[in-house]
């Protein structure tokens, strides 16, 4: 685990802990992916609403704790001010307004919503001509929803290779709809796929630096509550639950015994 | 009326690039000539209404101004959360026309039926619901409100209502009822849409005040007001205007609509009317018997 992966997870729970919200093992396989996201896409943390930015939309939106401890990482904003997560006044809810918080270009929340809305975005930036991409990170629960297969088959119908979109597939419907062999789903929809180590920062930056003609889909293979191994073991138990003082002691000795 | 959307369309699109025709495989032949004129600007993009309507907010979030248009259950029934989060919540307007509502399908059966749209619909914040019953109130309305950054739902029907309504001292304009009679009757009839024609002829000689409403959100409460000392019978073949009429307080108000049933026949529109009730002849009974009870 690279350390500034580690230190935003130690932000994630510490903002848990104190708001006493927050998905923490959605949260923690998405850190490399979002780190990776904003090393590699073309921004402007200074001018949110820079005209020549990329877009990222993060579709499975309860992992809006990462996204605003990534986006304080990258200077959109002070971490002091996610301290309020979902709380009654606060700009950051557990799932994000793109109307409150800067870098965040699509408010989402209930499933399967984001990632048509990437396609639409998509779309216009073809028909201006423009050369900005567009990103979306989905989960792998979150393709259960028919709305995302129905994305996916408009995208590559309409050849849209400025939409790159990344699976999260930390096997979070194991208890459930489990989707085996996401890659080859992707694949026959017509999408070139890339399946690599969702928690491996370089391989997702050169997943996401290769260019495509075609839709792209970044299968990236994760693990719910990565860095902490009581998230890991029980990830159902802790899906919606954020720690004590005894539970936020004993995950940060977790985290802290992380190879680096 | 389809055919008076295609034509305003066109003129509209000759003027503004930024429109966007979004198809689900419905008036595919309607806009062969959109298709040929404005190639980059015509998807018939699939059966997938869901995510039609994610795509328009997403071409709306980069300035255009998208049309998404098929039958009205699948647009609005189907997709009612997409356009509450991807249009609404998020500020991504854009524009829904949707033909076949009510019963304009009868024969299709009760898939095919939508009455609830208008109603589901008002109910989200900041849209604009829009019954035009007459190509010349569809043509005035997508002309004033197409390109405001709202969501707004146009719903069109192959049946509009065929009544000329004097345009020498009746302007269409979005948001106002429109008094077709002020007879200063006790009784005020209110009616929306393409079901005016059955409405206006029941009632020719019955001597009632009748309102009609083009726009169901926002409803014109100022004119709604004025006739809070009559009995108010609403007419209307699907729900929504009542409810929207409703908002204005201290009103006796009842409606003459859809029952609590689904219309499980086929036919024509005339035989669902009939079936329902909103056929000229019931329509009359109906406006008799709440007159005898007022006198």
């Amino acid at each position: 685990m690279i350390p500034v992966c580690k230190e935003i997870r130690r932000d994630i729970l510490r903002i848990s802990k104190t708001s006493g919200h927050g998905h923490m093992p959605t949260c923690f396989s998405v850190v490399e992916i979002l780190h990776a996201v904003y090393s590699t896409l073309k921004h402007n943390p200074a001018i949110p609403l820079w005209e020549d930015s990329d877009i990222f939309i993060l579709s499975k939106g309860h992992a809006a704790l990462a996204h605003y401890c990534v986006l304080a990482r990258f200077g959109y904003l002070l971490i002091e001010e996610v301290n309020s997560f979902g709380s009654f006044m606060s700009d950051f809810g557990c799932h994000a307004d793109r109307l409150k918080v800067p870098g965040v270009e699509v408010s989402t929340g209930s499933l399967g919503h984001g990632i048509g809305v990437a396609v639409g975005i998509a779309l216009g930036l073809k028909l201006k001509k423009s050369s900005k991409k567009v990103l979306v990170l989905i989960g792998d629960g979150e393709a259960n929803e028919g709305s995302v297969w129905e994305a996916i088959m408009v995208a590559v119908n309409l050849k849209l290779n400025n939409l790159t979109v990344i699976y999260d597939g930390n096997m979070s419907q194991l208890r459930g709809l489990h989707i085996p062999n996401p890659a080859e789903r992707f694949a026959s929809f017509g999408c070139v796929v890339i399946e690599i180590n969702g928690h491996e920062v370089d391989s997702l930056k050169m997943a996401l630096s290769k260019s495509s003609n075609f839709v792209k889909v970044i299968v990236a293979n994760t693990q719910k509550g990565y860095g902490c191994r009581t998230l890991v073991e029980n990830q159902y138990e802790w899906h919606r639950k954020s720690p004590n003082e005894a539970e936020f002691k004993i995950l940060m000795e977790e985290l802290d015994a992380e190879t680096i | 009326m389809r055919r008076q959307f295609r034509d305003t369309i066109m003129d509209l699109a000759s003027q503004d690039a930024k429109i966007i025709l979004i198809l689900s495989d419905i008036s595919v032949y309607l806009f062969n000539e959109f298709k040929d004129k404005y190639p980059d600007r015509f998807y018939n993009m699939g059966i997938c209404e869901n995510t039609l309507i994610s795509i328009a907010a997403g071409l709306s979030s980069q300035g255009f101004f998208p049309f998404v248009h098929t039958i009205a259950p699948f647009a609005t029934e189907r997709s009612f959360e997409q356009i509450k989060l991807d249009m609404c919540y998020n500020q991504f307007g854009g524009n829904i026309v949707t033909c076949g509502a009510s019963f304009d399908y009868a024969h299709d059966g009760a898939t095919h039926h939508c009455y609830t749209d208008l109603a589901i619909l008002r109910m989200l914040p900041g849209v604009e619901v829009i019954q035009p019953g007459s190509r010349r109130e569809l043509d005035i309305l997508l002309r004033s409100q197409y390109n405001n950054g709202k969501t707004t739902y146009f719903r069109l029907s192959d049946y509009p209502h065929d009544i000329a309504i004097p345009t020498e001292y009746v302007n269409v304009e979005f948001g106002k009822g429109i008094v077709l009679w002020d007879s200063s009757s006790k009784l005020t009839v209110m009616t929306a849409g393409p079901i005016l024609g059955n409405v206006m002829k029941a009632c020719r000689d019955l001597g009632v005040n009748l309102v009609y409403f083009h726009t169901i959100k926002p409803i014109d409460k100022e004119l709604i007001a004025r006739f809070k000392d009559t009995e108010i019978l609403v007419i209307h073949d699907a729900f929504g205007l009542y409810e929207a009429i409703c908002e204005v307080p201290n009103l006796s108000v009842s409606y003459h609509g859809l029952p609590d049933k689904f219309y499980e026949g086929y036919g024509t529109l005339q035989d669902a009317r009939r079936e329902i009730g909103l056929d000229t002849e019931s329509i009359r009974s109906k406006i008799c018997s709440t007159k005898e009870k007022l006198s």
